[in-house]
């Protein structure tokens, strides 16, 4: 069961409509989200794992209410923010990773196990002793989508998180999101080639979802809109 | 001020950062206490030195901490001078500095995890009065990894105002690190909640 379903959801910030009576299902394997800046892609992406919660309507991520368990559901849903350097909590980079499975009754040997596993698939085994600010932007972005994974989320939630790299890193960083990891995705990007990659796009403008559905077509009705 | 973890298997490494704490803490504690006499302040000095060398770290590296400490060395013996017997302000100085290069001496040869697990052990016994041990070690690990993102920031306008020919005043640049530093707690609470933790 891996459905994402949102009845009727409003998000207001003071001032300001976020999300505007949003209904959707969806059970795709990787969801893209485009949009404008500020039309409302972060907002639906947080609502996902209990960031932000919403001011009236319900959202359910497989099967676990977002508003009334938002602790159950964030060990469900990993988030992979924009930056690289606003996500790493601990000072080394196997500390990092460890961090992630605090509080779950696991031995030393088992986490050390763990880390060592989760840093392998990534590629970042020599730098696991490395104080985490040394490492590049790419390989931060890496470190933070290892700590999402070592959690094994069934749901992936990334906003972003190509928008600080350049474009050999972003390669590598969308070649996992979109084809190496088993999970569920949901992806808000500005990058239209990214989206087009996934298996449905919804499109936000002004808060509102204004298409959604195979993403060529999606895509290529934002484009010829944005022309004119 | 915070010199990173130096692999390397010396004793020191090898000891457990528990006890390791202890030990340093109750040497601190002794040369605070130390009479000021030349003799003694001279052995503390050479002791200081020979755990660097047992640490495998070398006598300059004891050396350049001290040259690091110079500022904070003229401000602690002008600020006596004038108030107290020579001797007494050598030894206020020798007092600090190797109390500081102790404190070095545990984070170079201790990863950080394992001092701040030490440090959440030794605070255990605190539970009934109202501290929570592992928000204090978390707070500790936070504020370690920060230090090097802020000082970034700082880097950062110091660039942004070279760039534009700005003459650095102390305002504009406070005011931009305060904002980025706002910024980035705001930020990292949001990690720190999306990662489970609230
Ligand atoms: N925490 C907040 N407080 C106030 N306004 C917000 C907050 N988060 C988002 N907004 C506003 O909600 C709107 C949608 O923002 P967002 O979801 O971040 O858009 P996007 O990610 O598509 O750029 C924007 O106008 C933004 O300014
Ligand atoms: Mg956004």
């Amino acid at each position: 069961m891996r459905e994402i379903e949102l009845t009727a959801v409003t998000v207001e910030f003071p001032g300001r409509v976020a999300l505007r009576d949003l209904s959707v299902r969806l059970d795709q394997q990787r969801i893209a989200v485009i949009g404008a800046n500020g039309s409302g892609k972060s907002t639906f992406a947080r609502t996902l794992n209990g960031l932000v919660t919403p001011t009236s309507g319900e959202v359910r991520v497989h099967g676990v209410d977002a508003v009334r368990h938002a602790r159950q559901l964030r060990r469900r849903v990993g988030f992979v923010f924009s930056n690289p350097d606003t996500q790493i909590i601990m000072p080394t980079v196997a500390e990092d990773v460890a961090f992630s499975l605090r509080g779950r009754g696991l031995s030393r040997a088992e986490i050390r196990e763990r880390v060592a596993d989760a840093l392998a698939r990534v590629g970042l085994t020599e730098y696991a002793e490395a104080p985490a600010h040394t490492l590049s932007g790419g390989q931060k972005q890496l470190l933070a989508l290892c700590a999402v994974l070592i959690g094994e989320p069934s749901l992936v939630v990334a906003d972003e998180p190509t928008a600080y790299l350049d474009a050999a890193n972003s390669r590598r960083i969308a070649r996992f999101l979109l084809d190496e990891m088993p999970q569920q995705l949901v992806l808000a990007t500005h990058d239209l080639r990214l989206a087009a990659r996934c298996e449905v796009a919804l499109r936000f403008e002004d808060g509102r979802l204004v298409d959604h559905g195979d993403p060529g077509p999606v895509i290529a009705r934002y484009e010829r809109d944005q022309d004119q | 001020m915070i010199s990173l973890y130096r692999p390397g298997n010396s004793p020191l490494h090898r000891l457990p950062a528990g006890p390791k704490l202890l030990v340093v803490m109750a040497a601190a504690l002794g040369i605070s206490l130390t009479p000021p006499s030349p003799a003694l302040l001279a052995g503390a000095a050479v002791a200081v030195t020979g755990a660097y060398l047992l640490a495998g770290l070398g006598a300059a590296e004891p050396a350049r901490q001290a040259w690091r400490l110079r500022w904070l060395v003229l401000v602690v013996a002008v600020s006596q001078v004038f108030f107290l017997p020579a001797l007494t302000v050598v030894a206020n100085v020798v007092r600090v500095v190797v109390v500081i290069l102790l404190a070095n001496l545990i984070t170079l040869t201790t990863p950080t995890g394992l001092l701040v697990d030490a440090i959440e052990r030794a605070l255990t016994p605190l539970r009934p009065l109202g501290v929570n041990p592992s928000r204090v070690a978390l707070m500790l690990s936070m504020t370690i990894t920060t230090i090097p993102v802020i000082a970034g920031f700082a880097a950062q306008i110091r660039e942004a105002q070279r760039a534009r020919g700005v003459p650095v005043a102390p305002l504009a640049f406070a005011v931009p690190l305060l904002i980025m530093t706002m910024k980035h707690a705001d930020d990292l609470a949001d990690a720190l909640t999306a990662r489970g933790i609230d």
